[in-house]
């Protein structure tokens, strides 16, 4: 009797689920049965097969069926399922791989900047684009691809920035601007509209933006703590320009020694080569200090413009402060100055070469390493080193020319 | 009542052993079966089930046979033998989970 009342209304059942949204056959067979099965034991309950159909279907509601079908067909797609570990094997290596790079960077091993660049490629480039894709396939009701776009060009143009910015490549800032736009103008309206359309059912998202907003803050941080491209750049150039210049005056005070060699000069023989003596000692405890700043992030023997961590911040700690090198090196150079002022007694000469060597009586960063030489990039103390350096040769100079003129 | 998010992993596993244990069943059956065992506590929906069954059996592990109950068609669901292992398999390692958890989240002696 019960079951007859059921079969009178097979097609009837058939066509609801069907006008639901159920078009896989084999799912309509199970949604079936199973339906009739719960119709049935309302019936069992005493009702009759109208009111207990009507309560089977308020409480399937108007948009379960093509969700259930949907994600059964997600099931057994194994393009799909394929695509999905892929994102998952791409996901995890690329952000080994960028998190390895970051460890490299810390260590100053070689091969970091390539870790980090593949990393963040992969991450841009495969994971985040197949992450979108397989997340909107997975919506039954597709939401607007335009949230996901905007949201993917926001993450992707904040990494590439961070990226240009840790490799010290140009352009770094004006990515990470047009992120944060794209985030100010695109994201977070469409978000919060977003929120307000589904009443608050997008809780997912919620950590998505938190992580959003974190990557913006640590760009920025970084961007305060280390030194612009082009700050480095400027001093690279001048670092290079004072080496030439030293290499002019070293030239000139050459051809000075060969005039004092003759007999004429007899007086002034020992003198002249002892302060030529102190100059070069000098200088070879600077270019000791300017080679273990570069073998501290690099190859030892590397020059200035190849190294790669400019803006190092602990070389200068560990090749001039920790060992000593910057106090005995500033030690000797005070004592060449007293020795300059006590030879030379014409007064311009004198005014000159206390010109050149008036770092050694400023508070000189080797003595109190402390917001100097500790908290300064590789460049920075590399380019100080060359002042000093030329500031040594330039006064060497003068005195001997001073002392030739005799 | 459990957690629907505390369930999620566990499905197939369930749906696994519930079929090792009672040979062939059919959806509604399985539903009311995880319901009755488990005291009501779990209630094991059709949007659940379903997905879950048909990617069983697309694996192989499960297979179906047709029977007509009046005008439509039930489909009884078994194990197949690589399902049989497989679930074992699956059983044992929740077991290990789940002593596991016990061991990380039992209250530390005072």
């Amino acid at each position: 009797m019960i079951a007859a009342t059921i079969d009178d209304n097979y097609e009837r059942i058939k066509a609801d689920l069907v006008s639901r949204g159920l078009t896989y056959e084999r799912l309509i067979d199970d949604m079936l049965d199973h339906v009739c099965c719960m119709v049935e034991e309302y019936m069992d309950g005493g009702k009759d097969f109208e009111s207990s159909y009507h309560q089977v279907l308020d409480s399937i509601g108007e948009k379960r069926l093509p969700e259930i079908q949907h994600q059964t067909l997600l099931n057994l797609d194994k393009k799909f399922q394929r695509m999905k570990n892929f994102t998952y094997i791409f996901g995890l290596s690329s952000a080994i791989l960028t998190i390895l790079g970051s460890f490299f960077k810390r260590m100053h091993w070689p091969g970091a900047g390539i870790l980090i660049t593949v990393g963040m490629v992969l991450i841009v480039l495969v994971f985040l684009p197949l992450y979108f894709i397989s997340n909107h396939r997975e919506q039954v009701e597709k939401k607007n691809p335009v949230y996901a776009i905007v949201g993917y060009l926001t993450i992707a143009l904040l990494l590439a920035g961070a990226t240009f910015k840790i490799q010290h490549w140009p352009g770094a800032g004006w990515l990470i601007y047009s992120s944060i736009g794209f985030m100010l103008i695109g994201f977070i309206p469409l978000y919060v509209v977003n929120v307000f359309q589904r009443s608050g059912k997008e809780k997912a998202n919620l950590p998505y933006i938190v992580m959003l907003l974190v990557g913006i803050a640590c760009v920025m941080l970084m961007g305060n703590i280390n030194m612009s491209k082009d700050l480095l750049d400027i001093y690279v150039d001048e670092a290079l320009a004072n080496e030439g210049r030293i290499e002019v005056a070293q030239e000139r005070t050459a051809s000075l020694l060969e005039l004092a060699l003759d007999s004429s000069h007899m007086d002034h023989q020992a003198t002249i080569s002892n302060i030529h003596d102190q100059a070069r000692d000098l200088q070879v405890m600077i270019t000791g200090m300017q080679e273990g700043m570069i073998a501290y992030v690099d190859q030892p023997g590397a020059s200035i413009e190849e190294v790669h961590w400019k803006d190092n911040r602990s070389a200068g700690r560990d090749a001039i402060l920790d060992n000593g090198a910057g106090v005995a090196f500033i030690t000797e150079a005070k004592k060449y100055a007293a020795m300059l002022d006590e030879m030379v007694k014409d007064p311009m000469a004198n005014a000159q070469i206390e010109d050149h060597l008036e770092f050694t009586t400023l508070v000189w960063d080797f003595e109190h390493g402390r917001d100097g030489v500790r908290d300064s990039p590789l460049m920075k103390n590399y380019y100080k080193n060359t002042d000093a350096a030329k500031g040594i040769a330039l006064a060497e100079y003068v005195a001997i020319a001073y002392l030739l003129h005799q | 009542m459990i957690a629907n998010d505390l369930l999620k992993g566990t499905l197939r596993t369930i749906v696994l052993k519930l079929l090792a244990d009672n040979g062939r069943m059919y959806g509604y059956e399985i539903t009311k079966r995880v319901e009755e065992l488990s005291t009501g506590k779990i209630k094991l929906t059709f949007g659940a089930l379903y997905p879950v069954l048909h990617k069983l059996e697309a694996d192989g592990h499960i297979t179906t046979e047709a029977e007509y109950i009046g005008k439509r068609v039930r489909k009884y669901y078994t194990l197949t033998e690589t399902g049989r292992t497989w679930t074992e398999q699956k059983v044992d390692e929740f077991f290990d989970f789940v002593n596991t958890l016990t061991y990380v989240l039992k209250p530390t002696p005072a």
